[in-house]
């Protein structure tokens, strides 16, 4: 199944789908708004692009200076070539400790492992705590984006599934009494919580820390009631020096929401006496992104959304559409690197408008990827026939000047004389589905400016009176 | 060491591209007034509230918070002592912490909390409203300025920007998620 017809079935309910992109946009519009008021926003985003060009280019060495300073710190380190190591590590680290009660603050990074199943197949009681991640947790979904999960949710669905769920009064919708009652319910479950998982945000090489921001306070409620504290973190999450912390901090939360900076910004150094803390270093794909130069700029993604909701496709067709952790136009350049075959069709699901470079914190060239991955898809034969022998045919009309004017000749002509259930028959025409096809014109420019007699001499310029 | 580990390490020298440089950061001017701080807070939620000296603390509190039964701070006599041992179920039971802050940041009304200052790690999210003492003369610009002030960031330790909040509901805003219900700064 590819990326349109998933969008198809979001697009069934339109009021939704319009809720969807009004919604996005105004986030945007936050983000514009909180950005236009620092002057030395470009300033940071060309900072940010060159820390993170730099950290890439000298991956292996920031890797050991960071493992050495948390290893310094008493912080236990492991690494994982791939989501079964990450999952396998997590869950021994859980086992030794004879824990079943783990709270887990968001993280993209066990999502795109796959650590929850995992962990509830293997009698593991994971508990999400953001509450954008515990809503879909209760409805055995996917986040439908990397920074608002439950987005693609109404707050009548929401009253549905914590009436079933935590047995509130049917046909409540109310946010505030909602979130009130999934504050309690996870209260508890924060005081019971023997081991806390937690994502990373930045992973400083000089000191060994680690960096969450939250606004709820979810990862710092559930690390510092429980024992042990378990950080999983990407390789390319590494940035140099705690000062650099001053550049993306000022950038993460007005790209992703519009805030001037996240509620809590927090950095785990050392565990308590007494106490674990534990980080997880994963590759799963990134080291085999880096080896591609047209594709590297990817891992300098920070993960604030920002792409999305600029995007005119993702805001039309929800983050399920594109059936990868990350979606949208970022996870579209992230996900052929993971599985070519499978995700064949994302790099298609963009205008290739630009918005989201404009966009992008670090300066990742995102439409640009996305093209260039359209080509790799096309050498490699990934992309459907009728797309692939369609570009071909296109490809042949537009090189020749006399059967470019004689296409359009016949073109014109067809459209006049057959009849509308053919031209815009939707299994042939997919433009046609929601579009009306011009009126042919009679003529064409070309053949217009032919019949017009010509000028004699050279025209005298008009002076505007 | 494992052998995955030598695996990603090497392969990240094999396909990391040619060495580029560290840009140097300039520090960045900027607004560093309470002014600034306390309409930026407003904006996030959170309150400033001026102090007459250390002294007035204790009544200012009382004032603001007249039914919190359960206090913690270093700054006087609780009615709870805490500090790092503290179990779960005591934690849990606070109404109102009042810790002292280290930095505000004028840009975006953040305030440096290190550990030192939590009485425990929890603390400040645990408990159902938070406030944070701050010397208005330790107010920077931007982040720049408070990271190069911070000698280290310690064991633990947080910037801490209003009061827990969540829109995850449809984009409404909701204050108190999971942290401290509400954030009070007060100024001297």
């Amino acid at each position: 199944m590819n990326h349109a017809i998933r969008a198809d079935k979001f697009l069934l309910d339109a009021d939704r789908t319009t809720w969807h992109d009004e919604t996005l946009w105004f986030v945007r519009e936050k983000r514009d708004k909180a950005v236009y008021a620092v002057p030395e926003f470009q300033e940071l985003r060309e900072l940010a692009s060159q820390i993170k060009n730099h950290t890439l280019s000298r991956l292996d060495l920031y890797l050991r200076e960071f493992e050495a300073a948390a290893q310094a710190n008493g912080v236990f380190v492991h690494w994982a070539a791939d989501a079964a190591e990450h999952n396998a590590i997590i869950l021994d680290i859980i086992r030794k400790q004879g824990a079943t009660r783990v709270v887990k603050s968001k993280s993209m990074l066990t999502e795109e492992c796959h650590l929850n199943p995992y962990l509830l197949q293997n009698g593991v009681e994971v508990v999400d705590t953001d509450l954008g991640e515990r809503i879909i947790q209760f409805r055995d979904e996917a986040p439908s984006h990397i920074v608002l999960p439950a987005i693609h949710l109404k707050k009548e669905d929401v009253g549905d599934t914590f009436h079933t769920h935590l047995g509130t009064t049917k046909g409540e919708s109310d946010p505030q009494r909602l979130t009130e009652a999934a504050r309690q319910h996870l209260r508890a479950k924060f005081l019971a919580g023997e081991v806390a998982i937690s994502g990373v945000n930045f992973a400083i090489a000089e000191t060994g820390a680690v960096v969450v921001c939250t606004n709820e306070g979810n990862a710092d409620l559930g690390v510092n009631l429980a024992k042990v504290h378990i950080a999983a973190m990407g390789i390319e999450k590494i940035i140099p020096r705690l000062s650099d912390l001053g550049v993306f901090t000022r950038l993460l939360a007005r790209s992703a929401t519009g805030q001037p900076v996240t509620t809590y910004t927090s950095h785990f150094t050392k565990p308590l006496p007494g106490r674990e803390m534990h980080i997880v270093i994963v590759d799963n794909g990134r080291t085999q992104q880096l080896g591609r130069p047209d594709f590297r700029a990817s891992l300098k993604c920070i993960r604030c959304g920002a792409c999305m909701n600029t995007c005119p496709v993702y805001r039309r067709s929800g983050g399920h559409s594109y059936d990868f952790t990350v979606p949208g136009p970022i996870g579209a350049i992230l996900s052929p690197n993971i599985d070519m075959k499978k995700h064949a069709s994302l790099p298609f699901a963009s205008t290739l408008c630009g918005s989201c470079t404009d966009v992008c914190p670090v300066k990742i060239d995102i439409h640009t990827q996305l093209y260039k991955w359209r080509q790799v898809l096309g050498e490699a034969n990934e992309i459907p026939a009728s797309k692939k022998w369609g570009m071909k045919f296109m490809g042949r009309v537009l090189a020749s000047t006399r059967v470019y004017g004689l296409g359009g000749q016949f073109a014109r002509r067809a459209l006049r004389l057959l009849p509308h259930g053919l031209t815009h028959a939707p299994s042939f025409n997919a433009w046609a589905v929601a579009r009306e096809l011009p009126t042919p014109p009679k003529y064409s420019f070309r053949e217009w400016y032919a019949q017009q007699p010509q000028p004699t001499s050279q025209p005298t310029p008009q002076v505007p009176a | 060491m494992s052998a995955s580990r030598d695996r990603i390490l090497a392969a990240a020298q094999a396909n990391k591209p040619e060495e580029l440089p560290l840009p140097t950061v300039p520090l960045f001017g900027g607004d560093a007034t309470a002014e600034r701080f306390t309409t930026v807070l407003a904006g996030i939620g959170g309150t400033v509230v001026w102090l007459d000296g250390l002294a007035s603390l204790v009544p200012t509190l009382q004032k603001l918070f007249p039914d919190a039964q359960n206090t913690a701070s270093p700054l006087f006599r609780g009615t709870v002592p805490v500090d790092a041992q503290t179990p779960t179920g005591i934690l849990a039971a606070i109404d109102l912490a009042v810790l002292p802050g280290e930095i505000g940041v004028a840009e975006n009304g953040a305030i440096w909390l290190p550990e030192a200052n939590m009485l425990h790690r929890a603390l400040p999210t645990v408990t159902q409203h938070l406030a944070l003492v701050l010397d208005q003369r330790r107010i920077v610009a931007t982040m720049h300025q408070a990271y190069a002030l911070l000698p280290h960031t310690g064991g633990y330790g947080k910037f801490v920007a209003g009061p827990s909040k969540t829109a995850d509901i449809e984009q409404s805003l909701v204050i108190g998620a999971h942290g401290a219900r509400s954030l009070v700064v007060l100024l001297y």
